[in-house]
């Protein structure tokens, strides 16, 4: 479970205090998947930042499980992003010089994963996303929907329990936003905590929730079976 | 894949740009190989000829320069032939052997050399004859357990110009070769020369030495003065002691008994010219110390400039769990490595310059030596990290939250 008490993130911009998120609550549940929308610059990246450890609160806490996040070390902070979560990019994010599989490697070996079982999980988890055949391509030698997969897989392989996901569908074909639609909707049926920012809404009514921010305020959020 | 993996892999991507900001390590370790390779063989060999002349005192025209024991003579200045006499005759304890000498240039069949004239041993038992015994026979210095060279008849070859820097028995039309002069004017013993008007005939040739003995052709010191028109001068009267401790207390003796002259021992000329060795090894340290620091600089600007084009990895990086400590590591391999190859590569060059052109340079023989290539890799490498390490502590703050942006 995650949640936000009383959170504040504000930055100073020519001398002005501008508010990126005022949050005074929000809990989102174990194996939820949710979905936060609205207009550029409203906050989503900020929420998403803070949620994953990256970008500490002007004030406030933020909890994940029994654990104040912002209360441990940067290293400690760097291990709850490792062993607990994952993330997927707009841009996908991998890494150029590296091929697909070890682009899939890299989480795990950060996680002190042996070689030879980086190779195992990693092959897997690519062929799960029908990249098996595409092992040894560097990123610049795949499609657009290839590299989402790619990084899909690289989110996935060291099964988080919260996936993180900035606009996934952003840059996408329909059939690759497809793909990784039903990859999310897979990994909340495993049980997978999900926030998504996207301002796809058609993609966010597939969560079970929906938080709308508008200038750095949640000002909505609608549960789908609510809406339905 | 693991930070060596990801090092490697990102290296290999662009193998361009590790030349280019590595270049600068690698031609400073170059030229820092090369020139400490040929100044230490240098100095080594000026020590080894300079030290198997033994306890040797020179008797110099004061205003002598001391640059090189080998060429000591050949500066134009002179000295009384007399003073040969008055060390003989004052019979100071260590003496073992006096052997004047007089330079000049001459030409001999088109070629330019330095015409020696010596006096041999013999000249010296024939004045006793007439003058005094006592001086013929040298007095012990006290302390010396050293047999006494003096002459025994084993000297009587031209070699022994060069294993003892006298010789027993020289005739006035007689020249022994140096073995340049031999090899370059085609002369052998036997053979009849031409030099300064007079007619010689050769004793026979020297072997190589290394040094101006080899550009010498040696003749009697009176018939040199003779063709020469010096009158009875010298140019040097090399005093060979017992031992270096007779040496040592020779010098105040000698520079008593003569006053106007310059009196310094093989000890005091090696100490001279390694004196100027050691000017210019210092001097090359501190250019190429610049250089070292000019690499350091330049792979310093080539890592930050790595950093800010890889900023969004970084991020991403971090986002996927990497630990500020990790990104650091990963600009400080890359360094190391960079620093390692190029100190290897530089060192390897450095080492082959100097084996290739060391005997053109200061025609000594250079032999790689392992020590110092392994300083070389191991400052290079120390320089290199040292040099990466804020780009790279810079890099472990830069926000994760850059996984997000557009960079």
């Amino acid at each position: 479970m995650i949640r936000l008490e009383n959170v504040n993130r504000t930055y100073v911009r020519h001398g002005q205090t501008v508010t990126a998120l005022q949050c005074p609550e929000l809990r989102i549940e174990a194996g939820e998947y949710v979905a936060v929308v609205g207009p550029s610059g409203s906050g989503k990246t900020t929420l998403l930042s803070l949620l994953g450890g990256m970008l500490s609160p002007t004030s406030g806490r933020i909890w994940l499980d029994d654990t104040s996040i912002y209360e441990q070390s940067v290293t400690a902070r760097s291990a709850i992003r490792r062993e607990r979560m994952g993330f997927v990019f707009q841009t996908f994010n991998l890494i150029p010089y590296l091929t697909a599989l070890q682009n899939v490697q890299v989480p795990l070996g950060l996680n002190g994963v042996t070689p030879d079982m980086q190779v195992e999980r990693a092959t897997a988890m690519l062929s799960r996303f029908g990249l098996s055949d595409r092992l040894n391509h560097k990123p610049s030698e795949l499609s657009v929907g290839q590299q989402q997969r790619v990084a899909l897989a690289r989110t996935l392989v060291n099964d988080p329990q919260i996936i993180l996901a900035d606009e996934p569908t952003g840059n996408l074909d329909p059939a690759s936003r497809e793909v990784v639609l039903n990859a999310f909707d897979a990994c909340h049926i495993e049980g997978r905590t999900i926030v998504m920012v996207t301002h796809d809404l058609a993609a966010a009514t597939r969560a079970d929730r929906r938080l709308t921010l508008q200038d750095g305020k949640i000002t909505e959020a609608n549960q789908k079976t609510a809406a339905a | 894949m693991n930070l060596r993996s990801l090092v490697w892999n990102e290296l290999r991507e662009r193998p361009w740009s590790v030349v280019s900001s590595s270049i600068a390590i690698l031609l400073g370790v170059a030229a820092l190989v090369a020139i400490r390779h040929v100044t230490v063989h240098s100095e080594q060999e000026v020590s080894r000829q300079l030290t198997s002349l033994g306890a040797n005192i020179l008797i110099l025209p004061r205003d002598a320069s001391l640059q090189n024991y080998y060429a000591a003579d050949r500066n134009g200045l002179t000295l009384p032939e007399e003073h040969v006499f008055e060390v003989l005759m004052a019979g100071l304890p260590g003496v073992e052997k006096v052997t004047p000498k007089l330079s000049m240039p001459a030409n001999l069949g088109g070629l330019d050399v330095t015409l020696t004239g010596i006096l041999p041993q013999s000249e010296f038992t024939a004045q006793a004859a007439w003058q005094t015994a006592a001086m013929f026979t040298p007095k012990k210095h006290e302390g010396c357990k050293k047999a006494s060279h003096v002459s025994s008849g084993a000297d009587n070859t031209p070699e022994s110009l060069n294993t003892s820097r006298s010789i027993d028995n020289l005739e006035k039309d007689q020249v022994i070769l140096g073995a340049d002069v031999a090899d370059r004017s085609a002369f052998s013993t036997g053979d009849t020369v031409d030099i300064l008007g007079g007619k010689f005939t050769v004793l026979g040739t020297l072997s190589r030495t290394g040094t101006v003995d080899d550009s010498r052709v040696f003749a009697h010191l009176h018939t040199v003065q003779e063709l020469a028109k010096t009158g009875e001068v010298v140019s040097a009267i090399e005093v060979i002691g017992c031992c270096e401790d007779a040496a040592g207390d020779l010098v105040p003796e000698l520079s008593k008994l003569l006053p106007h002259a310059k009196v310094v021992t093989v000890s005091q000329v090696v100490q001279t010219q390694v004196g100027v060795n050691r000017l210019m090894s210092g001097t090359s340290w501190f250019v190429l110390g610049i250089l070292v620091v000019v690499g350091g600089a330049s792979l310093a600007s080539a890592i930050a400039a790595n950093v800010r084009e890889r900023r969004r990895e970084i991020g991403t990086l971090m986002a996927i769990g990497a630990t500020p400590g990790f990104v650091r590591r990963l600009f400080l391999m890359k360094a190391l490595i960079l620093g390692l190859v190029a100190g290897t590569v530089g060192c390897l060059i450095g080492v082959l310059t100097a084996v290739l052109v060391g005997p053109q340079w200061a025609g000594v023989a250079v032999t790689p030596m392992p020590g110092l290539a392994l300083l070389a890799v191991g400052a290079a490498t120390l320089v290199a990290v040292i040099a990466a390490y804020w780009p790279a502590w810079k890099a472990s703050k830069l926000d994760p939250c850059l996984c997000f942006q557009e960079v």
